[in-house]
């Protein structure tokens, strides 16, 4: 299979993307540089295509109820105009997806998931949603557009003129207007910076997105590819699908307890519960490193010669300007301060366990 | 269209070779490989004085996003190493064929020089695509 193109395609050669497959999709890994584009996310503002993306519109006068079964958190905690994080969950508690669940209204939800189980989503959503309540894949007719850094409010203001906007909290979202088609405007984000995820119709893309870098171009803006997005978020400790969640872990252990609720009643709750009460057997750790080495995806983590697991994601931090990573290890081994050793080809290097998160998230300068 | 000196050859794999006497090589990544790593960040060198042969990894490059292999243009013994890059993996991406040189390597057999690619055949290799 060929991979498909997002409507942004020929914007991202006349950028001079740096083109890959990337879950099915060819995006750019990069334009010029992996560390400048990420450092113009923290300092001024970044534009990503992220158009792979899933989205789901589940609707319906059983849609809330049906919702709650799927999720560990407390759909009481959204309310329209609102969206959380959260996952899916199959019967052992491992995490089919995580997501964003966006409030449209009482009965209607509009779900933000990963681009390679979309499928999968919406066959579990099939299954679980039986009355009431219908399911509809729209991801192919829309397009994803990421604004994302301490600019990203005084760029938007100039393509979008909407009052809602300046007073626009975190995790809220509005739907606003371009060229007379319909934007859902949503100040969330997946780089530990201020900014905004936009959700728009395929045929006006292309000119959201130049607009947008036209008007970011006094404020340093430049388009961000997937390079960076994976460095950002790293450093921000946001997990990625098949990474540090995946349908054999679960939200204890994937480092993503706060999305559960005990209020709440939804499959695997007993295991789930269980974990919160008495520990999951794994935990995400975070590590740095000690010398100028790079921790890699599945490199093994071992402490005092013992293996005790594995590097879930890992990179060189261009902020930090060191190796970091977060790793899946045995609970109860280590904790913050401790050294362990990674195992990188035929060698160890040292690293040190961290607090959670590398980068905390900025806020609105 | 990346920068290919006339004087040094090449392999398939994009390294350089400059011979700079009868038994001595000088070994680094090409112009067009760093430009497809971009933002080089670590650099793991080989040890002085062990024996390698030719398309034998030797080193490894590591740029933010990926892992990658550097092999031996021919065979020989390593008799000095860019320790520099150790701190500076980035002269890698300004300076490829200069501060950027990679190691040192006493050749073993002059011949393999000729299986090596010059600056004409390396530049339609590059455009080919590989």
């Amino acid at each position: 299979m060929t991979a498909q193109k997002t409507f942004l395609y020929d914007d991202h050669i006349k950028l001079g993307g740096k083109m890959v497959e990337f879950a099915g999709w060819e995006l750019p890994v990069m334009y010029s540089s992996i560390i400048d584009e990420h450092m113009a996310v923290r300092q001024a503002a970044g534009l990503f295509d992220v158009s792979h993306m899933g989205e789901v519109v589940v609707k319906g006068r059983g849609a809330r109820a049906a919702l709650q079964k799927l999720i560990p958190s407390d759909m009481g905690r959204l309310e329209k105009g609102k969206s959380m994080y959260t996952c899916f969950l199959n019967e052992q508690g491992g995490i089919i997806d995580d997501l964003f669940m966006f409030m449209l209204s009482d009965n209607e939800y509009y779900l933000v998931v990963n681009a390679d189980t979309t499928e999968k989503d919406v066959e579990w959503l099939t299954l679980n949603c039986r009355t009431n309540v219908s399911i509809q894949d729209v991801s192919a007719a829309t397009a994803k557009i990421d604004l994302q850094g301490p600019q990203s409010y005084n760029i938007l203001k100039k393509i979008i003129k909407d009052d809602r906007l300046e007073g626009l909290k975190r995790f809220h979202f509005f739907t606003g207007a371009y060229k007379g088609q319909p934007v859902l405007i949503s100040q969330t984000g997946y780089t530990g910076e201020f900014g905004y995820e936009l959700f728009c119709i395929n045929n006006i893309a292309s000119r959201l997105w130049n607009d947008l870098l036209e008007a970011g171009k006094e404020y340093g803006i430049k388009p961000v590819g997937l390079g960076a997005r994976d460095t950002l978020r790293l450093e921000a400790c946001y997990s990625l699908y098949g990474h540090e969640l995946s349908d054999t872990i679960t939200p204890i252990e994937g480092g993503i307890g706060f999305v559960v609720s005990a209020q709440s009643e939804y499959i695997a709750k007993d295991i789930v519960e269980n974990q919160k009460t008495h520990g999951a057997g794994r935990q995400i750790i975070c590590l740095e490193m000690l010398d100028k080495a790079i921790p890699r995806s599945e490199y093994r983590v071992l402490h005092k010669g013992e293996d005790i697991g594995y590097i879930t994601s890992g990179g060189f931090s261009p902020l930090f300007k060191k190796g970091i990573a977060m790793a899946l290890v045995k609970s109860g081994v280590v904790s913050v301060g401790d050294e362990v050793a990674i195992v990188i080809r035929d060698k160890t290097s040292p690293a040190k366990v961290v607090q959670r998160p590398f980068y905390k998230y900025a806020g609105k300068k | 269209m990346s920068n290919i000196p006339e004087n040094l050859k090449y392999t398939k794999t994009h390294e350089w070779i400059q011979v700079q006497d009868d038994y001595t090589g000088i070994c680094g990544i090409t112009d067009h490989a760093q430009e497809m790593l971009t933002d080089i960040v670590f650099v793991e060198l080989p040890e002085v004085g062990i024996e390698v042969k030719a398309g034998e990894q030797v080193a490894v490059v590591e740029s933010v996003k990926a892992v990658s292999d550097m092999y031996a243009p021919v065979s020989g013994r390593i008799v000095e190493v860019n320790k520099t890059l150790e701190d500076s993996p980035d002269l890698l991406n300004s300076d490829p064929y200069g501060k950027g040189w990679v190691f040192k390597i006493d050749i073993k057999n002059k011949h393999e020089l000729d299986e090596l690619m010059d600056a004409a055949s390396y530049a339609d290799h590059v455009a080919s695509g590989d």
